[in-house]
This record gives structure tokens, sequence and C-alpha cells, in this order.
């Protein structure tokens, strides 16, 4: 049973905070969304955790604190972050963009398995594929990592609903099959679909920590919850 | 006709040696990303050590390993630079910091070998591999030119068949994806100096013999190293093992005619304008319409 436990993170940009103290926790078999309006926190935070940015605050991987840690050590201690912008190794086959992530004793068909689109594009080059098979990739590739805690950023960015549908799908079957993930992601009604917990993000700081069922059934709510004040002077101004 | 085949023959060890350089040139910017101005300084600095300890009575044997060492020692110590604070830099911003370094090795290089000062440079490969049409091909250009064509074979078979050589395409391609799925980066990064630098001295204490016994000028070949790899567009390794040939050859060509002879160092110059110039025929094509 994994844990990755986030406590008062903060995390800064050119001096300016744009993270202020979030606590977050992921589960293994869980999917936990990441919820916000442009400028809330959202990548920032999954960079602060993944180690790509210095944050301050605690980190907690199973207990122990990984925050002094390099991003590489954090990657190999089991936790993958799949940045937004689908970074395939562009001049490396969709196979050799596989390998090179292939953890020991894991498997290529566990990546095929969860994405069987991939197997036909084996021998491209990956930036040969569409935006839709890069996407499921980088998924694929941080897979077979064998990872105990997945961070993925806005995957549906510039995919078609279809495509999006799918990929959420695909998150469902990691977190079902024992994986922790956190996901940020624009599309709030998708995310809540498949997510258990959801967090909003507003201006770095957590303004809704809760089940994604009861989101979801009050988009009045979440609506608020995004815009906060704006939300509340355009009604009194409706 | 036969002094211009002598001449072209002479130059297949500078060949050899400029195309060992391109090829690391293109070596350290496809996987580590930066255009190495230092690549023939730090080969200079491993030679110099290797010359230090024979001139001190050192046996060849071990003041070649030595030299080797202490040529991937430097790259090392350059690497380290270059991915400790500098990874996330503009490659423009690498270049520069590279040739900065460049003016301070040759500074400190310089310095310690004593200038001008003339040192006795081993023949490492001495003596005559065959005749060719009538001109004689030394051991120092039949070794230069082996080790660059398997330097050149080696590193695009590591490359495309080891998981480490996956690992560091995957690392020359986006370096911050590659750490984010677990590849260590700066050590594979570190490990790319340090061949780098380990070759190089190599091919510098093949050919130092030919060349100005001098800190600084052995330093300099970094230019025709440059220009072979311009020659394979900083991409492809066998492009720039045939550039590198092209080069010392004509170098060769040149100092057997009095005309140009005085102007041969000049020649890695007019490469690298004219390979800039055909990189821009397009743009140019497209201004005139």
């Amino acid at each position: 049973m994994t844990e990755l436990t986030i406590k008062q993170l903060v995390v800064a940009r050119g001096g300016i905070p744009v993270v202020r103290g979030i606590d977050l926790t992921v589960r293994s078999g869980e999917i936990s969304v990441v919820l916000g309006s442009n400028g809330a926190g959202k990548t920032t935070s999954l960079e602060g955790i993944s180690g790509i940015i210095p944050a301050k605050g605690a980190i907690l991987l199973d207990g122990e604190d990984i925050s002094g840690q390099a991003a590489g050590i954090r990657a190999r201690r089991g936790l993958r972050h799949v940045e937004q912008g689908r970074t395939v190794f562009p001049e490396m086959t969709t196979e050799e963009n596989l390998k090179v992530a292939l953890a020991p004793g894991a498997s290529l068909d566990e990546a095929y398995g969860l994405f069987p689109e991939l197997v036909q594009r084996r021998d491209i080059k990956s930036a040969m594929l569409s935006g839709g098979e890069q996407q499921m990739l980088v998924i694929a590739r941080a897979l077979v990592g064998r990872p105990k805690v997945i961070l993925i950023d806005e995957m549906s960015s510039g995919l078609a609903p279809v495509i999006v549908s799918r990929l959420m799908e695909a998150v469902r079957k990691l977190a079902d099959g024992g994986m922790a993930v956190l996901l940020v992601e624009q599309f709030a009604n998708l995310a809540l679909g498949v997510g258990n917990r959801a967090y909003v993000l507003r201006r770095g700081a957590v303004v809704y920590n809760g089940g994604c069922e009861a989101l979801l059934k009050d988009p009045a709510r979440l609506h608020h919850l995004y815009l906060g004040d704006v939300a509340d002077s355009v009604a009194m101004h409706a | 006709m036969n002094s211009l085949l002598t001449s072209a023959v002479a130059g297949l060890s500078a060949g050899g040696a400029y195309a060992i350089l391109g090829v690391c040139a293109i070596f350290t910017y496809r996987l580590v990303a930066v255009v190495n101005f230092t690549g023939a300084a730090i080969g200079a600095t491993g030679t110099f050590v290797m010359v230090a300890l024979y001139e001190s009575g050192v046996p060849l044997a071990l003041a070649v390993p030595v030299g080797i060492v202490a040529g991937a020692l430097a790259a090392l110590a350059v690497g380290l630079v270059m991915a400790t604070w500098f990874s996330g830099a503009a490659a423009s911003t690498k270049a520069a910091v590279t040739a900065a370094l460049l003016v301070g090795i040759i500074a400190v290089g310089l310095r310690l070998t004593g200038g001008q000062h003339p040192h006795n440079f081993p023949d490492l490969i001495p003596g005559s591999a065959f005749r060719l049409a009538g001109v004689e091909v030394t051991w120092a250009a039949v070794v230069t030119i082996a080790i660059s064509v398997l330097f050149t074979f080696i590193t695009e078979q590591f490359l495309a068949r080891t998981q480490t050589g996956l690992e560091l395409r995957a690392l020359s391609q986006r370096p911050m994806a590659a750490e984010l799925i677990g590849i260590r980066v700066k050590l594979l990064a570190l490990s790319v100096w340090a061949v780098m630098g380990a070759v190089t001295a190599f091919a510098l204490m093949v050919i130092a013999p030919q060349r100005a016994p001098d800190f600084m000028s052995l330093s300099l070949l970094v230019v025709p190293a440059l220009a072979a790899a311009l020659i394979g567009a900083f991409a492809s390794f066998r492009a720039a093992l045939a550039g590198g040939m092209a080069i010392g050859i004509i170098e060769g060509l040149a100092s057997g005619l009095d005309t140009f002879s005085q102007y041969r160092g000049a020649i890695p110059f007019l490469v690298i304008l004219a390979v800039l110039m055909w990189s821009q025929r397009g743009a140019r094509f497209d201004e005139a319409r």
C-alpha cells in the first residue's frame, strides 16, 4: 500500500510564491484529481513534487521524506511525472521510448496491453505519432518503469474528446491495478468522472478537498470553487 | 604529380586526427547538447601530461595511459561545470561557456608548459606502414585513421544497440524527461565527457610530433575539429569522419603548393564559411525570390 503525502508545499517561480502551503494525499488504487483555473498552481505543484523545481514542505513517499532528493532519485524511488506537452523522445521509435524506461522485470506487453494502439506503431519514430498516440506513449513509458505513484499533468491538452476519454479510461486502469495517481486536469467533468478524491486549487491554495462524486453532482459549487469572488461578483451583477 | 600525392598522403595523419576530433565534437553535441570548444585543449592537457612524464624519465608505456587518464579527468572537470551549472542553459550559452573555458585552459596550459618552450614529443607509432603509389604512408596515419573509423563505428553501434546508448539518446533529446524516467542524467553526461577526453588525448598524442609542439597550437585544433563537425551538420558521425579526412588531405595538398602553403591554416576557416553559406542557401534563395 503506497501513500504519497504532501504537507505544506510551497513552490515559487521567480521568487513569487505560486503554491502556498498545500496539503495533498494520494493512495494506491486511487486517483486524486487536482483541478483549478489557469494560473491556480496545478502544474507548479506537480513540478515541486517531482523535483523539477525547488519546493518547501514535506513530500512523504510511504512515510519517508523525499523532498531533499533530486528529481532523478525521486523517479528511481517510484515517483513518475508525466509532464504536459507530450514529452516523447522524438528521434526514437515508439518501442525505443518504452525500452529506455523499462524497469527490471517489467515487460513491453504491459504498455501494449494498456494501449494496443501502439503495437502497430512500435517501429515509427515517436515524432511522427499523432498527439493522442504520443500521450499514450508517455503514459505507457511511465507505466513500464513500474512506479508507485504517477503524476500526470494536463494529458487532455489539445486532444479530441474521444481520445481524452480513452486516456481517462487507461488512467483508471492504472489505479485499479494498484498504482497511486495524481491527475492534474483542465477538463473537470472528465477527471471527476474517473477520480476518487478531488482537490481544487485557487491562487496556489486548496479551496476544496473531498470526494469527486460530490463535486461532479454540484456544478454550481465547482464553478464557484474555480472562480471564487469573481463568481460571487458575476452573480451579484447578473 | 608525385609531390602532390606525397603532400596529400602527408595530410592523412592530420586528417585522421581532425576526424577523431570532429566525431568527438558531434559526440558531445549530440549527447550532452554542448558545442564544445575545449575538446582539443582537453586533449592537449592529456598530451602534455604524457610529455612531462616522458621527459622526466617515465616509460612511454606508462606515460601514455596516464596522459589519457589526465585527458579524461580534464574533460570530467569541464563536464562537471557544464552539468552542474549550465545543464538547463541555452545552446549558445553553453557554447560561450566552453569558449571561455578554452581561453582559461590555454592560459593555464601555456603557463604550466613553458609557453613556446620546445618539448620532446615522442613518436608513439613510428615508421612506415606501406607505400601508396610510391609514397610512404606512416603507421601514425594508419592508426589515426583506424581509430577515427573505429570510434565512429563503435559509437554508432553503441548508441543503436545498447540500453546505455538508448539512455544517452534520450538524454540528448529531452534531458528533463530523461531524468523524470529515472535515467542517471549527470552520471551519463560525465561519462560522455570522460570518453571524449580520453579519445581526444590519445589522438593528439599520436599527431603531436607532426604539429607545432606548444599547448596553444594543439588547443586550436578545435577549429578543424569544428569544421569537420559542421560538415557532419553536428549530427552525422560518418560525414564528420569524411570531412575531417578531407580537410587533412586538402591541408596536405596546400602545403605542397608554394602559393598556398602559407595559407593552409586558413583551410578549416574556409570550410566553415563554405558549409555555413551552403546551409543558408535555402534562406538566401527565398529572399532572392
